[in-house]
């Protein structure tokens, strides 16, 4: 994964400068130019599509003797409805116990005897499943992947434990107070919506799910058409390809199951505050925020670059100067966009002393009320720019990383050379186009709030942000 | 780590894939100053990363009067020095698209930074200027004091599992000062003071308990030259204060309880186990393998998978510098008994402790161990790591082909041995995370 040379000469000039280079600190030197231009490497890269429209992705990395496959498909939680919420999680659990000629302890048997690793997962936007090991096995990977995800036996008494797990895990997230306050900011946003709730569902949903249900579901969303093959590292891509053709070949290339409506825009109409009480916590998990963005949408760059200056990742952002390290409210404070293929939402969390829970609120609010009617600096746009070029690569540094970005790129539909085109992507983007983004997307007068905590404190003083409901875990 | 040509050749013969592997470790040079400075540079020019790293050779273990100190001082490492105040250093680093950040333990604080390597002359720059001109203001350490109380309200007293940590840590050393947690105790962290931390600044923070640590994109020669010019000044201390004591032999299986609301109990067990380097810790490694890596491991299959009685279970082998632990914990489902959960966990150590695992067992296991190895090789802040971490532990580097070697070296008698040599009951401690009489009306610990 070489970077583009073009930035070289620019770099040894500077590296071998005079006099002027000794004596001045490096801080007080203007920056190197911000690198452009490709950043995966072709000649690694190699695609193909079989004739039942399975798309193939081989990275080959010839470093350590390793090797990555999967398959991802377009849908994923998204897909279920309210009644349902679980199904995909349930499904993917379900897969990996048990296919082929192999119940569930021969299957995790056959991996953990290879020291390799066998996930199966739904994430929002698509399934997946991914085998890892040395690429020594690979033809055994290969075996245990292509009967994963044609021949899942979808054992009843596999689905059984299944379920209780799923229903021990949602129990559980009741001990996490993160967990706590991202489940209710999901429910204030989108309540009656799928998105309203976690990715592993609700109880209620879950307790009615048996085998056949997700035995349907694997066969609505694991079609051919609708996936994608790839595998990274030591392997080369003729020798994928034949094994892709004799193991998906005859897999029928099926329908994309139809999307269902995207989530209500705005949301919410107006603020509300909940608290979800928990007496015993020493601090206030606090969640602000609203509808966001979706994968796709086209000020996806600005939207980013924008919430990059607000409280994006590193101590200096606008939220983190002001809050950790002018106040000491907090360890962390962070804004996000949850980008789906449908919006999901925006928002900014944070943890603080539950006496400090109002000041931090406080703080957090006035914030997103200066990026949505005050100005954005040059100087505040150039320095993400260049953070977010740089951090870009350094995200990409292993094979495995730049094909997981390949592949999130394949499940959106997303144009597939989106990553070497991001730093110029970013490098157009104007201090117009961030302000526009600000103004349009933050709406501090009517955000959802969320706080975990001792209502018995915190319903007091919060006094005056909104009508206020209390609700238990 | 261009791959050697033989191992296409090498790829035939099984389980010897990663001796035919260039260990990067062998291209690793060493340059020490003359204030003895330990520099360790490894180019590999494969990736479009470098990453430099600064270990300094202290940890919380070393703290003697306020607990915290070590991981205090470090938050205040980004907090402004003489030349680059207050968040200067961030926002430059920043607006190259620099990432970095640090981290305490109990043996060791580590600073990294990984970047692209046209900016690696900054970041030396900044190293040097706060690991040489460093300001502590009163106000500036009230503020950061704030934010590491902040830090421990959310990693430890809301969160059941660090309470489980804290307990079990507190509760297997009665001595050492492995039993303070490394971010101190509360009461601790409000009260120190600049003094005590200057103090510890001029005691650790010297060239000659240092070791800078560079992996990945980069001239070695010109980061060296670079290093030379801005460290070389840096004065050598006298060899740092040290703790003496050890941690003295337990003669009986000691409990703790926390109360605290879970709907999910939590257990968690230690023994003592030997410190890093010794002859056992590749038995030990294997036996950790063996319990808990993978659903077919004795404690996934027993609590989590066949039982149904836990979301997780886990067992590892814990080397430090001065002592070690073996220990194991488990994550009871909601509404499940957990003296049910310690049970069949106790079963299971007996079972491993009674008889040798079986052939393939042992053969899972090493190869589980062969793959997390290679594994850990794949990125510079990895390979950075690795190098400064074997030097200040084993001062060299330990080739990866001797580390697998000690590994396949382990028979199945050797994993029974290391089992009922150190998982005894009477050797064990053991918490319980469960909700108390009140529902847990004392959770939320120190305020």
């Amino acid at each position: 994964m070489r970077v583009a040379a073009a930035v070289l000469p620019a770099f040894l000039a500077l590296a071998l400068g005079g006099c002027a280079w000794r004596s001045t600190p490096a801080w007080e030197l203007p920056p190197p130019p911000v690198r452009r231009g490709p950043v995966v490497d072709a000649d690694r890269l190699h695609r193909a599509e079989l004739a039942n429209g399975l798309r193939i992705l081989v990275f080959e990395d010839d470093r350590l003797p390793q090797l990555g496959l999967g398959i991802a498909v377009r849908r994923g939680v998204a897909l279920e409805s309210v009644e349902e919420a679980g199904l995909a999680t349930f499904t993917a659990e379900l897969m990996g116990r048990g296919a082929g000629g192999r119940d569930a302890l021969q299957l995790a048997q056959v991996v953990d005897d290879l020291g390799a690793s066998l996930d199966t997962g739904a994430g929002w936007d698509s399934l997946s499943v991914t085998v890892s090991g040395l690429s020594r096995d690979a033809e055994t990977l290969f075996g245990v992947l292509a009967d994963v995800v044609r021949r899942p036996r979808f054992d009843p008494s596999e689905a059984d434990k299944v379920r209780g797990e799923l229903l021990a895990v949602l129990e559980g997230q009741k001990d996490s107070p993160a967990a706590l306050g991202r489940n209710a900011f999901a429910r204030v946003l989108y309540d009656g919506h799928r998105f309203g709730l976690p990715v592993e569902g609700s109880a209620q949903a879950v307790a009615k799910l048996r085998a056949p249900a997700a035995r349907a579901f694997h066969g609505r969303v694991f079609q051919a058409g609708d996936a994608i093959l790839y595998a990274t590292g030591d392997v080369r891509f003729a020798e994928v390809r034949a094994l892709a053709e004799a193991a998906f070949g005859d897999w029928p290339r099926g329908e994309s199951p139809p999307l269902p409506p995207p989530p209500p825009s705005p949301v919410p109409a107006e603020r509300q505050v909940v608290v979800v009480d928990r007496p015993d916590l020493a601090q206030a998990q606090i969640l602000v925020g609203h509808e966001g963005l979706a994968r796709a949408d086209p000020e996806r760059v600005a939207a980013l670059l924008m919430n990059e200056v607000i409280g994006g990742s590193g101590f200096s952002s606008r939220l983190m100067s002001r809050v950790r390290a002018e106040e000491g409210l907090a360890y962390g404070v962070y804004s996000f966009f949850a980008m789906r293929r449908a919006p999901g939402p925006f928002g900014v969390s944070t943890s603080t002393r539950v006496p400090a829970a109002r000041r931090a609120l406080d703080l957090l609010l006035a914030e997103l009320e200066r990026a949505k009617h005050g100005t954005f600096s040059a100087e505040e746009l150039e320095s993400v720019q260049r953070l977010a070029a740089g951090g870009f690569v350094l995200g990409l540094e292993t094979s495995s990383a730049v094909t997981d970005a390949l592949v999130d790129l394949d499940v959106q539909a997303l144009p597939a050379d989106s990553l070497d085109t991001y730093r110029d992507r970013v490098a157009h983007t104007t201090l117009d186009d961030v302000q526009a983004a600000a103004r349009e997307l933050l709406h501090p007068e009517r955000a959802a709030i969320v706080v975990v905590g001792p209502a018995a404190v915190l319903v007091p003083a919060l006094e005056g942000l909104g009508p206020t409901r209390v609700e238990q875990p | 780590m261009r791959r050697a040509p033989l191992l296409v050749l090498a790829l035939c013969l099984a389980s010897q894939a990663a001796g035919a592997l260039e260990d990067p470790a062998a291209r690793t040079r060493t340059t020490v100053l003359d204030n003895g400075l330990r520099i360790l540079t490894l180019e590999d020019r494969t990736t479009p990363v470098v990453s430099y790293q600064t270990w300094v050779d202290v940890g919380s273990g070393d703290e003697a009067r306020w607990t915290g100190l070590a991981h205090l001082f470090e938050h205040m490492m980004f907090r402004g020095s003489k030349r680059v105040p207050g968040e200067l250093r961030d926002a430059l680093l920043r607006a190259r698209g620099s990432r970095g950040n640090a981290y305490t333990s109990s043996d060791v604080t580590v600073y990294y930074e990984d970047t692209s390597a046209e900016h690696l002359p900054l970041v030396i720059e900044l190293e040097a200027e706060r690991f040489r001109n460093l300001v502590i203001s009163p106000e500036v350490l009230d503020t950061e004091r704030q934010v590491v109380l902040e830090e421990r309200r959310m990693r430890t007293e809301d969160n059941p599992r660090g309470r489980l940590f804290e307990a079990l840590l507190s509760l297997t050393f009665v001595a050492h000062p492995y039993r303070t947690p490394t971010i101190g105790w509360a009461s601790d962290v409000e009260q120190v003071g600049v003094g005590p931390c200057l103090d510890f600044f001029h005691s650790y923070y010297a060239p000659n308990n240092v070791v800078i640590s560079i992996a990945g994109d980069f001239d070695a020669d010109d980061a060296v030259a670079r290093i030379r010019r801005h460290y070389a000044g840096w004065q050598r201390a006298p060899e740092p204060p040290r703790n003496p004591t050890h941690e003295p032999t337990q003669t009986g299986e000691r409990r703790a309880v926390v109360h605290l609301p879970v709907r999910g109990p939590l257990l968690g067990v230690a023994w003592h186990a030997p410190p890093s380097g010794h002859p056992d810790g590749p038995a030990l490694d294997v036996l950790s393998e063996i319990l808990s890596s993978g659903r077919t491991s004795r404690l996934q299959r027993k609590l989590v998978y066949e039982e149904q009685q836990a979301l997780y279970a886990y067992g590892g082998y814990w080397e430090l510098r001065h002592a070690g632990l073996f220990y194991a914990g488990v994550g009871v489902r909601p509404g499940s008994d957990p003296s049910r959960s310690e049970a069949l966990l106790f079963a299971e150590i007996e079972r491993v402790r009674g008889a040798p695992p079986t052939a393939q067992e042992l053969e899972k296991a090493k190869r589980g161990f062969e793959v997390s190895l290679i594994g850990g090789l794949r990125t510079s802040n990895a390979l950075a790591s690795r190098n400064a971490e074997e030097l200040l532990t084993f001062g060299r580097i330990r080739p990866l082909e001797e580390r697998l070697a000690r590994i396949r070296e382990v028979t199945e008698q050797d994993v029974q041995r290391v089992a009922a040599r150190y998982l005894l009951p009477e050797k064990r401690s053991i918490v319980h995370v469960i909700p108390g009489a009140e529902n847990g009306a004392n959770g939320g610990g120190a305020r």
